[in-house]
């Protein structure tokens, strides 16, 4: 029986009402959504998602002031990058590891080529470009080549170390060379000569050196042993080749020791920053960009010395860059003509001298790399290091396939068993390989 | 007769239809009943709004993913029917995260219905400061999951955590709690930390238990343990039954080991050591890390059902041993 009008409710019929309001209230509020990005009341406002000290709450009002573009942001979280991409509704310009992420984002077709917005910018010229922002580039199956979908705020060589001379002093260890690398046995041999313990707890760790992620520390020394983690068209890794095996084995042998922290020493820090500056550490694996932190305590910056990038005995010299951190713009984005003036300002105008000058990485125009500091001795010492090192940088590709979390995540689960001398290398090797080629396998399934 | 029972009689059917005026007295009736419903619904109807929206609605879209395979964000993603269902039924990590979360489910609940009774049965105790006491005992259970996560962290950390420190001064070498095969009690840990929050449903159950029956029993020579045994729990049956279904679902779906993971990130979670890789970590890892929208779609939705089935078989087995303490009369 149908409800006549002034008849009670039915439920079935309140819930339909329900129902249909519920979807309605979604549809008008994605509705909404869509044009939150546009044209704000005071100008144009263009929305950039990223990590909080990226882009400084003075520097948002230096933009409003100078551009008269209104920067809003939004904190990144990969969940919510994916949630507004498949929304339809990505920021204007987001966050990227170029290492890692411009590949994948490229080769998925959401991230815009930007090769006619560097064609046209009176800011960003071509010829000034430092080769790392190579790594935003992709021709559809190789990074470093084809076209532009990003660009690095600034970079290091992120294979390179600090080291604490005071513990070296204690310990009585020589220090390492300022040209020439040690190799990574020597490396190792040295973290545990520096290394103190008592009563089963570690008081100073003797090194650390973890890489930016476990996935592209793995390819670097994969590529120091003279060989590749991938295969030619990156759709498989193979960890039982002799070079990728000697860089698994060296980095099972680390943990192992536990010279430093791992995953199964973990450092409750989270990062090697904190334990360094409190002495605790004589060792840690960080580019040319840690000595922001450590310029502004002037006992430590006497103590610190940069060196170069390990190598492999027998292999090449290689320092390659394993972040090259910068924006890219979402194809979606709403406001680009707006995204690429901020773009233009980030990477060439007043953030990007603000950040060459203060000491927290390379900037990526060689235009600016005379603002790099060195009034003080140890800035001095570090950029002669980094100076020399520049000669060996290089890009290891990456694959397009998935994503650096994804393969740090399978080697994550499946490590920890070889760590703790459950499994062999070789087994772990096996292991690996099947685990991270499904993924891959999925992965290119996806991309087509 | 009282107010209510004239106006009733007066309200009946039958008795207006005898009166030959039956139009007139149905209109207000409806019109009353009528108004009970819109009020009824306008109370209820932002729960429901928000119940479809944010229940229904996800869990539907979570039904149809789990069916495909979305990753977020390619763009050649397919349908796969029952794929991602039967690569679930075949794959060893999922039923080993299924069944460590089983079994942190039987070994956390009742350690925490025990632990929060027991602290339930003191406080209730006419103590000095006792307010003190109840306030002391409850603040863990208001700390937000992730400072208590980063705070037992620093804690149990190997190097520079208290606990170890205490193990020093007796001589005893420091042990490595955030990893296997310690974590797993660093983990139960956390979770009688927050005993509180059974303690204060436990000690409302308690307050409610008849004095006279205690009373009672203390006449008739009963010992305090047979008293507490044969009084006390048998009227608190429906509270305890109540923390047990509830605890269930929290502790299968529990998110501490994320917080006390070596790591960070989203492929953070698959740094949690083996013992404390529950089926949520699981989910976590095949959402955020592995991208695999689709499988932890599936995943989670075999969750739902199964929490469902547990459910339904706690009722089933308790209902003989949980007494309600309701009126007869009331029920009628």
């Amino acid at each position: 029986m149908r409800p006549h009008a002034g008849a009670p409710l039915s439920r079935r019929r309140f819930l339909a009402l329900a129902a249909g309001g519920t979807a309605a209230g979604a549809a008008l509020s994605g509705c909404a959504m869509q044009v939150s990005t546009g044209v704000g009341g005071s100008g144009e406002t263009v929305t950039v998602m990223v990590k909080s000290g990226d882009i400084l709450p003075e520097q948002i009002q230096q933009a409003k002031k100078e551009l008269g573009i209104k920067i809003a942001l939004v904190r990144y979280d990969i969940t919510k990058l994916i949630a507004m991409l498949t929304s339809g509704n990505p920021p204007d310009l987001v966050r990227g590891v170029g290492a890692v992420d411009a590949p994948f984002f490229a080769a998925r077709g959401v991230a815009e080529e930007l090769d006619p917005y560097f064609a046209r910018s009176g800011v960003l010229k071509l010829d000034d470009l430092d080769p790392v922002n190579d790594l935003w580039r992709f021709d559809g199956r190789t990074q470093g080549k084809g076209p532009r979908y990003g660009m690095a705020k600034d970079f290091s060589q992120d294979s390179m170390f600090w080291y604490n001379g005071s513990a070296f002093d204690k310990a009585g260890v020589d220090y390492p060379s300022a040209t020439e690398p040690v190799t990574y046995e020597e490396w190792l041999d040295t973290a545990k000569r520096l290394v103190q313990r008592k009563s089963g707890q570690t008081s100073v760790f003797g090194g650390s050196y973890q890489g930016v992620t476990r996935s592209t520390l793995l390819a670097t020394m994969t590529a120091s042993a003279g060989g590749s983690l991938f295969n030619d068209d990156f759709s498989r890794v193979d960890f039982t080749t002799p070079e990728a095996r000697r860089a698994l084995a060296w980095v099972i042998d680390y943990c192992k020791t536990k010279v430093g922290p791992s995953l199964i020493q973990p450092d409750p820090n989270g990062w090697d920053g904190p334990t360094y500056q409190a002495g605790r550490l004589a060792m840690s694996n960080a580019g040319y960009w840690m000595g922001g932190m450590i310029y502004p305590d002037k006992k430590l910056a006497e103590a610190s010395r940069l060196a170069p990038a390990p190598v492999f005995a027998g292999g090449p010299r290689i320092s390659a860059c394993q972040a090259g951190t910068g924006l890219w713009m979402p194809r979606g984005a709403k406001n680009k003509d707006a995204a690429w003036r901020v773009f233009e300002w980030f990477f060439g105008e007043e953030p990007a001298k603000a950040r060459a000058s203060g000491g927290w990485g390379i900037p990526t125009l060689k235009s600016l790399r005379s603002l790099m500091p060195d009034q003080e001795e140890a800035q001095k010492r570090a950029l002669e290091v980094q100076e020399n090192e520049l000669k060996h940088f290089s890009v290891v590709s990456f694959t397009p396939y998935t994503t650096a979390d994804a393969l740090d995540a399978l080697f994550n689960q499946i490590a920890p068993a070889a760590m703790n001398g459950q499994i062999s290398v070789d087994t772990l090797a096996g292991r690996l390989n099947s685990a991270i080629n499904e993924q891959m396998k999925r992965g290119k399934e996806q991309v087509g | 007769m009282t107010v209510d029972e004239i106006s009733s009689v007066a309200s009946r059917p039958d008795a207006a239809a005898r009166g030959g005026r039956a139009p007139a007295a149905g209109r207000p009736r409806a019109s009353m009943t009528a108004r009970r419903h819109r009020a009824f619904y306008m109370f209820t109807s932002p729960w429901i709004a928000g119940f479809l929206l944010l229940t229904v609605v996800p869990m539907l879209y979570a039904l149809w993913l789990s069916f495909t395979t979305f990753d977020g964000i390619s763009p050649n993603w397919k349908y796969v029917g029952l794929g991602n269902y039967r690569e679930l039924l075949n794959d060893p990590v999922t039923w080993d995260a299924l069944g460590r979360a089983g079994l942190f489910a039987v070994t956390s609940v009742p350690l925490s219905i025990i632990a929060g009774l027991a602290l339930a049965v003191l406080v209730n105790r006419p103590i000095k400061a006792r307010g003190l006491f109840r306030t002391l005992l409850y603040l863990p259970a208001v700390v937000p999951p992730v400072g208590a996560g980063l705070a037992f962290k620093q804690l149990f950390d190997q190097n520079s955590g208290a606990a170890n420190g205490i193990l020093n001064v007796f001589g005893i070498d420091a042990l490595g709690w955030l990893a296997d095969p310690y974590a797993r009690y660093v983990l139960l840990m956390t979770v009688l930390w927050t005993a509180g929050n059974v303690m204060i449903i436990s000690l409302a159950g308690l307050q409610d238990v008849p004095r006279e029956l205690h009373e009672a029993a203390r006449i008739d020579g009963a010992s305090a343990w047979r008293t507490f045994r044969s009084i006390t729990v048998p009227l608190l049956s429906p509270v305890l039954l109540f923390q047990t279904v509830t605890g269930m679902i929290a502790s299968v779906q529990t998110i501490m080991p994320l917080l006390l993971a070596p790591l960070g990130g989203t492929e953070g979670v698959t740094s949690v050591p083996q013992s404390n890789y529950l089926y949520m970590m699981h989910v976590f890892a095949q959402y955020f890390a592995l991208g695999r929208y689709g499988y932890a779609s599936a995943l989670l939705w075999v969750l739902f059902v199964l929490i469902l089935l547990v459910t339904g078989l706690i009722f089933k087995f308790t209902s003989g041993a949980v007494f309600y303490n309701v009126d007869p009369e009331a029920k009628k």
